[in-house]
């Protein structure tokens, strides 16, 4: 379970996250909905303990987020997830899973199946410089998961994704919330989030303008389609060019 | 610990593979030594070059005895230039000017003016000049006691003193300027070949964005900053033992015997390298901070190679300004070493404790700019301020 209660962050005069509020629970996809520059990858960092906010409290498990302990319990693909290119795919999946202090066959095992799941068979020994978008994501991806964390943070997963590779990451994150996993996914894709989400929270200029299920969104707005309704979240065509 | 072990390896091996960081730290070894061996043997050549050195003398033929003595000597006699003043002017290190009255006044007994024309402003002729009058210093002396041994008087008489000199002192002014070559790069070496992995394992790994995620697993700034610390200071020890051993390979190539200079290197290999160590250490550390601080791999670059000036500066003030160091300077880490490895490497004894004083600041700066760049990374500046 994931909350964030009251978060504010302020970077010199800018207010970048403004009083934000929401719970993901277990079980469930929660996705964090909003414009470029809405504050999602501030809020998400805020939640891993890598931005402290200035008021405001982060929780994963009821454990604060400043807390290493949190990181045990949180599998995180950040906005801009980098992997080493001089190491193969396997290595990447295997260095981290050794911070997570995993070894030996555990850790193998592990590694061999995410490699499996995620269909990287063909080049798990193979050096990443070369890797497509697509198989960089994977492995990041791979690597975020590889201490099997019962939380998961996406920020902007099919980012710069072809539509067969974001087909498959929709699958996976299907499958996540299916093992019980507390999913939280943010995007700015408005189908992408109608396609997965139990639960949407809007996020418009730092602010969370809607929290609820899509049904809730579209009773709220009075609009008929997702991508209407968040369009009038955000203040009209206007919000969105921000 | 185990987190340690992961980071450190990781790092190593992808040093390793880093073509870059592997030359980069291959390079300054193998380019010192070489220049090195160069400086060497161009000493060795300008000092055993008078012995293959051509003296043009004008009237060589009024003077058959004194010819004959020079050439004896190792000295080639050549034809004299129509004007020795033009001569040297243009760059003939010595010409040697006989008068023409020679044989006569040595007859009658007379002394007999002989000219030396050198340039006394060029240093690097000193020792073509030096050759030439000591053999004829000699020539004369010999025929000063032939004279008197006609003369049934022994040329001791006349020579009521005989002075030898006993050389105590530091080698020679090249030696010395050798020396402080050899210990600037040895100390250069600790900084220059983890350089490049300084910052690929920090500014790098930035500039790819793995350092998110890298942050995002349960471990500590200190256990990170130590692993990669640990991984800078493999290859900082690798490039010194590198240095060293190339060093001593390059001196092996020049008959140093033939070389008035004093350096013991190759018998103080172990105590060089362990006094480098700590060196090794410290460089590693400040790398590493101001990497890990710089916004990008370029601007690290751009800061580690300012950085690099710092163990040059010693040896550039003491090279311009020969002084007295007082003792404390040997405490000053990287100042300190410098001065160390130098009394090292000509053999001369070095205080025990000084040297547990330097090792102890070195460690202690070191401890200090790990716990730096720790603090650095608990930063959220570290993701955010690009």
């Amino acid at each position: 379970m994931i909350e964030a209660q009251g978060l504010h962050k302020v970077f010199g005069d800018v207010v970048a996250v403004d009083e934000v509020s929401f719970t993901a629970k277990n079980g469930l996809i929660t996705g964090l909905l909003g414009p470029n520059g809405a504050g999602k990858t501030t809020s998400m960092r805020m939640l891993t303990g890598l931005v402290r906010p200035t008021r405001g409290t982060a929780r994963v498990d009821g454990i604060d987020a400043s807390k290493l302990e949190v990181r045990r319990r949180l599998g995180v693909l950040p906005d801009r997830p980098g992997i080493y290119p001089r190491l193969s795919a396997r290595e990447n999946i295997v260095y981290f899973g050794r911070l997570h202090g995993l070894s030996g066959e555990t850790l193998q095992r592990r590694t061999q199946e995410l490699i499996d799941l995620l269909d990287l068979v063909r080049v798990a020994d193979r050096r990443c410089s070369g890797f497509s978008q697509g198989e960089r994501m994977k492995v990041a991806i791979a690597r975020a998961l590889v201490h099997d964390p019962p939380n998961v943070m996406l920020d902007e997963p099919t980012n710069g994704l072809d539509v067969i590779s974001t087909r498959a990451m929709r699958r996976l994150i299907s499958r996540l919330r299916d093992e019980g996993r507390c999913v939280l996914f943010s995007s700015h894709i408005m189908q992408e989030v109608a396609a997965l989400c139990d639960r949407v929270v809007v996020l418009a200029q730092g602010r969370v303008v809607a929290d609820g299920s899509q049904q809730e969104l579209l009773d709220q707005t009075g609009q008929d389609s997702i991508e209407e309704a968040f369009v009038s979240l955000l203040g009209g065509e206007g919000g969105l060019q921000r | 610990m185990r987190q340690f072990l992961a980071i450190f390896l990781k790092e190593l091996t992808d040093g390793v593979r880093d073509r870059r960081s592997l030359l980069s730290a291959l390079i300054f070894p193998i380019s010192c030594a070489a220049a090195v061996g160069l400086l060497l043997s161009a000493v060795a050549d300008l000092e055993d070059g008078a012995g293959e050195s051509v003296l043009p003398m004008v009237g060589a033929e009024h003077a058959p005895q004194l010819v004959a003595f020079l050439e004896e000597a190792g000295i080639e006699v050549a034809e004299g230039p129509e004007d020795p003043q033009a001569a040297v002017a243009a760059g003939e290190p010595v010409v040697l000017v006989v008068p023409e009255d020679f044989q006569e006044r040595l007859r009658e007994g007379r002394s007999v003016p002989l000219q030396v024309v050198r340039d006394r402003s060029r240093h690097e002729d000193s020792v073509s000049v030096k050759r030439v009058t000591t053999a004829v210093e000699a020539w004369s002396g010999q025929l000063a006691a032939m004279r008197l041994l006609g003369r049934g008087v022994s040329p001791e008489l006349v020579q009521p003193v005989s002075l030898s000199t006993v050389d105590l002192s530091t080698p020679s002014s090249q030696a010395a300027m050798l020396v402080t070559v050899l210990t600037m790069v040895l100390v250069l070496a600790c900084f220059f070949c983890n350089m490049y992995l300084a910052i690929d394992a920090t500014a790098g790994e930035r500039e790819r964005n793995s350092l998110e995620p890298l942050l995002l697993n349960p471990v500590r700034s200190e256990v990170l900053v130590l692993g990669k610390f640990g991984a800078t200071v493999v290859f900082g020890a690798m490039g010194v033992v590198t240095t060293l051993g190339l060093l001593v390979l390059s001196m092996r190539f020049v008959p140093l015997e033939e070389v008035s200079l004093r350096i013991a290197l190759a018998s103080a290999v172990v105590p060089v390298f362990g006094l480098l160590m700590p060196v090794t250490l410290l460089a590693g550390a400040l790398q590493l901070l101001i990497a890990s601080g710089s916004r990008s791999f370029k601007e690290a670059q751009i800061a580690l190679s300012l950085v690099l000036f710092i163990p040059s500066l010693p040896g550039l003030v003491f090279s311009l300004n020969p002084m007295e160091t007082p003792d404390w300077m040997q405490a000053v880490p990287v100042l300190g070493h410098q001065l160390l490895v130098t009394d090292l490497i000509v053999g001369e004894p070095v205080s025990g404790p000084w040297v547990a004083a330097l090792v102890l600041c070195s460690l202690l700066a070191t401890a200090l700019l790990l716990l730096a760049t720790s603090w650095l990374y608990k930063r959220e500046a570290i993701l955010i301020a690009k």
